[in-house]
């Protein structure tokens, strides 16, 4: 489907559109509503964003590509992305990050053939006194160690299967 | 407050303009180059580079008193900042101090340098920019003697990035000075370049669709201060250093564009010199140091192939190729057997001296009409009268001041005036557009805000044909619009020939001449009139004795013998074939064939304005030459010399030994030319910025200007006030029976016009034939989007997409010149069009 | 006695009654009965700096605000992006209404016409909840028009962040959230002046600390507040504490409480008793670090008193390392942290972050020489000084102060 023209975002676009002084400011949680719809910033939503807030789509892509929370590259269902700061770090963030690739078989930023989990490390996420953690689509996981985690991707999977049955 | 204040610049007072940027003011001032990289005198500043570090203090105030407390001495007591300041960043105060030669500047420059280099491709002697770049002359200057940084630990980079047809970048050269950014956005107001990602990953992208394509792209390369970005005309075409620039003229529009042809002796070229490059001369009056892109690119066509080398005569019923010796004779011999039945059509970019020589040739037979080609936009005696006012500059055009633009698309017309009135409306300008359709201008007219700035503009939308009334009527039906243009400080008026015929363009210039008159705004520079007159000499044919009227009579009634001097008649006229063959001997001076050799019996070879002097008179009435860059193609001549060879042979007086001969020969006669020579025109003298120094600082060398800044004629109210309105001789507006739609022609800048044609990297940019149809009248005649219909009015029939839109009113097509291989009607006309194929896609 | 962290004293004081309950909207009540000014004295005398980490004078940065512009904003700093920092999250998951009501009073005390409460991305569910917190508001006539029968108006928004320290940087932040990259501007202007703020009119930046100190400063008075802390730091400050501590948390403490007091009494001491604390540092990846002596430790933690030791109070989020740390590692995690976040707008920054991320890598992986050592340390001191926001100095400290002060940590990966 499309951002424009679906009813699932009219409301919230247009909240988005009445905060602001300018259009120009709603490029941001635009961008988000379009990574939503399509997974990530692809092609068409920034062609969206553009049209939505009438900016060049050069304009667009150059916020999407400032910021690290939008990807511009298709991204896994569940997407992990586990603080290695300095803090964590001291409480064996950098050992939990490379396990959990090997447990799932990805390289850095890599996804799950599956097309499952992305792993990426990312800088302080504000939670230093419960490293390890990590965020899940972001969400904050907090003090996770192995065992809490297999149970986490347990839990991920099944949800997984049981919204596709659902829909199937 | 007094518009002068004192800084002190490493220990020495000058006097400098209030309100100045220090950059600017130690150098115009104190001949101080402090070095910048991100700077640019022509964009805001934006202390990204951190190259123009300096000390800074002030005087110290006393909290109480305000005054500025004292040293034992005397002298002020000065505070400086703790830390270096960014001297692009700072606007001069008065008892600022600077200092740029402590230890602390000079190591603070060596860092940056040392920074920027460590992520710089050394790769100088293969760069398009070497010899010219402003990072390898400042590091020659300032830069640290090697890099200590690890050679394998550099990024690498995409080299050769197109981003777009025209524009490639290096990604390992650009240092991120965001100039090319800026200037888009800034200057051009297309923003369709900006930085993608962030940190050392930063790079210059474009998302828009085409790339990187407006009409001005290449002007990015001048500004960018090191090699990353290249015009795929000249990428690796020559070494800077190679190149001799020769002062220009562009060829194409009323703007007079500034030039330097950028020449090298070329293998391929025969071993002669060729136009490597066109890059802008700086005048600050015309075009400061910006071109565009037709003008930058559209110099192929000096050196095609298909140019015309040899004059041509009909002998046995065939052209055949002859030489000057038989050729000038016989033409000679034919002119006066028309019994003084002579007349001549000159093209809008026939140099004042071919106009001159081929005036007195005329004359000089007893024929008396002189048609200026092509005969769409009059008005042109009114321009002398009251166009913008002696030492106009559209650069001053700011807050306060108003621009009217009416019945013209300016950025297909006379781009560089689009430009320059849109960064007049930045700086506060009032910017109206009034048309009968949309047009490029109109956006930024109806645009509240740009950059943050609030931007004041308005636009007006009539119907076909009804620009006369909207002018003349404005302060009754418009009165606010009417209002501020006449309060405005200073006020311009544009007035085009769109949706006009000859008759309605001439009384639209007298009625927005009326509008200057009543609301005071003549006979003063940045006030007055201007028109977009085609070609690049609309004005030079005017004050050459050169009428559109003449042209009319001339199609009405041809004569025996007529002469066609660069003007493609065929092209630009779907009835031209038709009353052409009643002449009995057609003369016809071009650099190509036009298919009119059919019908003509002499064909001459004749030298554009790369290979040969001359000048010509821009639309604000500024008389400006150009010089010899290249070598004749085969044995054409300028067209003066063809000319005065025939007048000569006929027995009317010598030829003249050169173009700067003519001048002297026609300033002599024609008083509006009073004063003007080879030797006046190229008179310069310094302009602020800067740009033509050592330095370098701005661009490339070939900004500098050492051919001249030329001389603008008066107009009448400039040298006598107090001008009266005049009665206007409306025609009626034309009407469509209930069948028919007005058909306007438009322009387009690109187009398939035969000079164009060879600039093959922008052949892609050229549209498919189109024509644009307002939304709702479609849908009545059941034409969709896309759609292929058939246009026709008097002889003319062409096919074309249709391409529906809501702003354009009613009624109303508009068709655009030259993209169709048919021509179409050289001026709005009753048509009838209709659909004859469904929608194939409309996108190139 | 929590100021801050009240969610820990009051169950659910994130509920709007609860709030009200206890106290809440007396601040704002008392500010809205007051003339504008008279609410900046209050704030003026109270001593209270700006918890962002320069410790700006609080009611001193509204005063610049010049009155006789019509369109003002507050723009609340919630960016919390500093390594280590988790403060402000505390503040607005446990007790978001204190952060609001803070807003409004500088809002009523600027006169501004909006609030915009910019969140780092990462605040997802924190915006959110701050979204409904605002709703409750305006049902109850906190929020819009006519506050608290006051004829006062204002609006208060949220807005996320997409992933990027540099927006906490105040004007990267106002470019930000006006839709630009969230890259500095250059100043002056300064955000507080027409021109310079948000939409180009005058606006306060503020963290959401500072504000959330606001409301008991109203309605306890400036006088109560500072009898806490120090003479020039004033208040209670929340340490952010993380590292090789026993307890890592927020410790709400009154300014000038020692290192001693906090990392020990507070935080338990070591994480692990036969691993002696080795440094910290005090205000995240950004401030100089310091080794953890005795001297150290009995420094109270004060404005004043930091710079004293070389180092900075800041933000206050307090990083412990104990002596199995490599110093060379703490400035690859630094350095790595700034190389990715930098802007790149200005050279050196840019590009200094990029090759002393290189250059320690290659320490690091025994690559290095004792040459290596010392080119890290000028492209540091090169870097310091000469850009355009602060981001470049934070580059700078680790590297400048890990060689400084300890020397044989470098050593060690550069022995031929
Ligand atoms: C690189 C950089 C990052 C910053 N990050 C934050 C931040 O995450 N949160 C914050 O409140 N202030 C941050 N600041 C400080 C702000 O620029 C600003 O000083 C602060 O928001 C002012 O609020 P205060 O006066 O209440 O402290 C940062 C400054 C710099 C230079
Ligand atoms: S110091 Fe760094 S973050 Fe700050 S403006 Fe310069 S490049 Fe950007
Ligand atoms: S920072 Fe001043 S010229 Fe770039």
């Amino acid at each position: 489907m499309a951002i424009i023209g679906n009813p699932k975002y009219a409301e919230r676009i247009d909240h988005h559109l009445a905060k602001y002084e300018t259009k120009r400011s709603a490029v941001m949680p635009l961008l988000f509503i379009a990574q939503e719809e399509y997974g990530w910033v692809n092609a068409e939503g920034i062609d969206e964003v553009a049209q939505i807030l009438n900016l060049d789509p050069t304009q667009v892509k150059s916020i999407a590509g400032f910021y690290t929370m939008y990807s511009e590259r298709p991204k896994g269902k569940y997407w992990l992305q586990v603080c290695t700061d300095l803090p964590c770090a001291l409480k064996g963030a950098d050992d939990f990050h490379a396990w959990l690739k090997d447990e799932l078989g990805v390289e850095e930023g890599g996804t799950t053939k599956d097309g499952m989990f992305t792993v990426e490390h990312v800088m302080c996420l504000a939670a230093c006194d419960k490293a390890p953690m990590l965020q899940c689509n972001f969400h904050y996981v907090e003090n996770l160690d192995q065992d809490k985690m297999r149970e986490l991707l347990a839990k991920w999977r099944l949800e997984a299967a049981q919204a596709a049955n659902g829909r199937g | 407050m007094s518009d002068r204040v004192t800084i002190n610049v490493d220990g020495k007072d000058y006097a400098v303009a209030a309100g100045s940027n220090l950059v600017d003011a130690a150098k115009w001032h104190a001949g101080n180059d402090i070095p910048v990289f991100c700077y640019h005198p022509k964009m805001e500043p934006v202390g990204m580079c951190r190259m123009c570090l300096v000390e800074l203090g002030t005087p110290s105030r006393d909290r109480a008193t305000g005054e500025v407390m004292l040293n034992d001495d005397g002298s002020p007591q000065i505070r400086y900042f703790p830390k270096l300041q960014t001297a692009c960043t700072t606007t001069v105060s008065d008892g600022m101090h600077v200092k740029t030669n402590t230890q602390a500047v000079i190591d603070a420059r060596n860092d940056v340098l040392e920074f920027l280099l460590s992520s710089h491709p050394l790769d100088c002697p293969i760069c398009d920019k070497g010899g010219e770049c402003p990072l390898q002359n400042l590091t020659m200057r300032h830069g640290p003697q090697s890099s200590r940084m690890y050679f394998e630990d550099k990024q690498l980079l995409e080299k050769h990035y197109p981003l777009g047809d025209l524009i490639f970048l290096d990604r390992e050269r650009c240092i991120q000075c965001a100039r090319c950014v800026r200037f888009q956005d800034e200057v051009v107001g297309d923003d369709v370049l900006a930085f993608h990602e962030r940190g050392r990953r930063l790079q210059i992208i474009t998302n828009s669709d085409p790339g990187f394509d407006t009409y001005f792209s290449g002007n990015t390369t001048d500004v960018c201060p090191v090699g990353a970005l290249t015009t795929t005309d000249f990428r690796f075409g020559a070494r800077p250093w190679e190149l001799n620039e020769v002062p220009s003229i562009s060829p194409w529009d009323a703007a007079g564009e500034n030039i330097n042809l950028s020449m090298r002796l070329d293998r391929d070229f025969g071993g002669k010199a060729q136009i490597k490059r066109v890059m802008p001369r700086q005048n600050e009056r015309v075009n400061e140091i910006w071109i565009s892109d037709k003008t930058r690119f559209g110099h192929h066509f000096t050196r095609s192939e298909d140019r015309l080398t040899l004059p041509l005569m009909r002998a046995g019923g065939a052209l055949r190729e002859s030489n000057w010796s038989a050729v000038t004779p016989a033409i000679a011999a034919a002119l006066e057997s028309a019994d003084g039945d002579v007349a001549a059509i000159a093209g809008g970019s026939m140099t004042n001296e071919d106009l001159w020589e081929l005036r007195k040739l005329v004359e000089g037979l007893g024929g008396s009409r002189l048609g200026a080609w092509m005969p769409t936009h009059g008005g042109a005696e009114i321009v002398a009268e009251v166009g913008v006012g002696f030492g106009t500059n559209l650069g001053q055009l700011g807050r306060g001041d108003a621009i009217l633009v009416i019945a013209s698309d300016l950025e297909e017309e006379v781009p560089m005036w689009r430009l320059r009135l849109k960064q007049a409306q930045d700086r506060g300008a009032y910017l109206v557009v009034a048309n009968a359709r949309h047009t490029r201008l109109e956006d930024f007219a109806v645009q509240g805000a740009r950059n943050d700035k609030v931007v004041e503009g308005d636009f007006i939308r009539y119907g076909a044909g009804e620009a006369v009334a909207v002018m003349q009527n404005l302060s009754a039906d418009q009165p606010e619009i009417a209002e501020r243009l006449s309060k405005a400080e200073n006020l311009v008026i544009v007035a085009g020939a769109e949706g006009l015929t000859l008759d309605g363009s001439k009384a639209l210039a007298q009625a927005a001449a009326n509008f200057l008159i009543e609301s005071g705004h003549i006979g003063r520079r940045n006030n007055g009139l201007l028109i977009p007159f085609p070609g690049a000499n609309g004005m030079g044919l005017h004050y050459l004795g050169y009428r559109p009227e003449a042209t009319l009579d001339i199609m009405e009634n041809p004569p025996k013998t007529l002469i066609v001097a660069q003007a493609e008649l065929l092209d630009d006229d779907p009835a031209a074939r038709a009353w052409l063959s009643r002449v009995e001997t057609i003369i016809y001076a071009n650099f190509f064939d036009d298919g009119i050799s059919e019908l003509a019996d002499y064909v001459l070879a004749i030298q554009s304005f790369a290979e040969r002097d001359g000048s010509f008179v821009n639309g604000e009435r500024r008389v400006q030459r150009f010089y010899t860059a290249q070598g004749p193609i085969g044995q054409s001549l300028p067209a003066w010399r063809v000319f005065g060879g025939i007048r000569q042979a006929l027995g009317n007086g010598p030829l003249q030994p050169s173009a700067a001969a003519v001048m002297l020969d026609l300033s002599d006669k024609i008083s509006e030319f009073d004063g003007i020579t080879y030797e006046a025109l190229a008179q310069v003298k310094r302009e602020f910025p800067d740009v033509g120094g050592r330095d370098q600082y701005y661009g490339g060398t070939a900004y500098s200007n050492t051919g001249g800044l030329g001389v603008q004629i008066p107009t009448a109210s400039d040298k006598r006030k107090g001008r009266r309105p005049r009665r206007l001789n409306a025609p009626e507006p034309p009407a469509a029976s209930a069948n028919e739609v007005l058909l306007m022609p438009i322009t387009r800048l690109y187009n398939r016009q035969r000079n164009f044609a060879p600039t093959l990297i922008l052949a892609p940019r050229i549209l498919r034939p189109f024509a644009i149809v307002n939304s709702d009248d479609a849908a009545a005649m059941g034409i969709g989007q896309g759609d292929i219909v058939e246009i026709r009015a008097g002889e003319a029939v062409v096919r074309v997409q249709a391409a529906l839109s809501d702003d354009i009113s009613a009624g109303a097509v508009a068709l655009p010149r030259h993209l169709t291989a048919e021509a179409i009607p050289l001026a709005i006309t009753a048509g009838s069009i209709s659909k004859i194929a469904e929608a194939v896609a409309l996108a190139d | 006695m929590h100021i801050l962290l009240r969610g820990r004293d009051i169950e659910n004081i994130k509920q709007l009654d609860v709030y009200e309950g206890h106290g809440g909207f007396a601040g704002l009540q008392k500010a809205l009965a007051m003339t504008p000014s008279e609410v900046i004295d209050v704030v003026k005398a109270s001593g209270l700096r700006g918890r962002g980490g320069a410790g700006f004078p609080t009611g001193v940065k509204w005063s610049f605000i010049p009155q006789h512009e019509p369109v003002k904003f507050v723009t609340v700093n919630a960016d919390e992006s500093e390594t280590g920092t988790f403060k402000d999250r505390e503040i607005m998951e446990e007790n978001p209404y204190q952060l609001i009501e803070g807003s409004l009073i500088c809002a009523y005390a600027i006169q501004a016409k909006a609030v915009y409460i910019y969140l780092r991305g990462e605040f997802w569910d924190i915006g959110d909840q701050l979204d409904e917190c605002i709703e409750s508001l305006r049902a109850k006539g906190y929020v819009g028009e006519n506050i608290m029968g006051s004829g006062y108006n204002c609006e208060v928004y949220t807005h996320l962040g997409a992933g990027a320290y540099i927006c906490g940087e105040e004007s990267a932040l106002l470019n930000s959230l006006e839709g630009y990259l969230g890259q500095p501007r250059v100043r002056p202007p300064f955000p507080a002046q027409k021109g310079g703020g948000l939409y180009k009119e005058a606006t306060v930046v503020n963290n959401v600390e500072t504000l959330a100190n606001v409301p008991f400063i109203l309605s306890e008075g400036a006088d109560a507040f500072k009898a806490i802390g120090t003479e020039q730091s004033t208040g209670n400050k929340i340490y952010c504490v993380s590292g090789h501590v026993k307890r890592p948390d927020n410790y709400e403490l009154p300014m000038g409480t020692t290192f001693r007091e906090l990392l020990y009494e507070q935080a338990g001491g070591p994480l692990y008793e036969e691993r002696p604390f080795k440094a910290m540092l005090p205000s995240g990846g950004s401030g100089p670090i310091v080794p953890l002596t005795d001297e150290v430790l009995d420094t109270p933690m004060s404005y004043e008193d930091c710079a004293n030791i070389g180092t900075i109070i800041g933000s206050a989020s307090i990083i412990v390392m104990d002596e199995t740390v490599d110093m060379t590692w703490v400035a690859s995690k630094v350095t790595k942290f700034f190389q990715h976040e930098s802007c790149g707008k200005c050279t050196p920054c840019r590009e200094g972050t990029y090759w002393l991320d290189k250059v320690i890598d290659r320490i690091l992986d025994g690559r290095g020489s004792p040459e290596d050592v010392k080119r890290i340390a000028d492209v540091a001191e090169n870097m310091a000084g000469t850009t355009l926001c602060a981001l470049g100095d934070f580059a700078a400290n680790p590297i400048i102060h890990t060689i400084r002060h300890f020397p044989d940590d470098f050593a060690r990966h550069v022995q031929t």
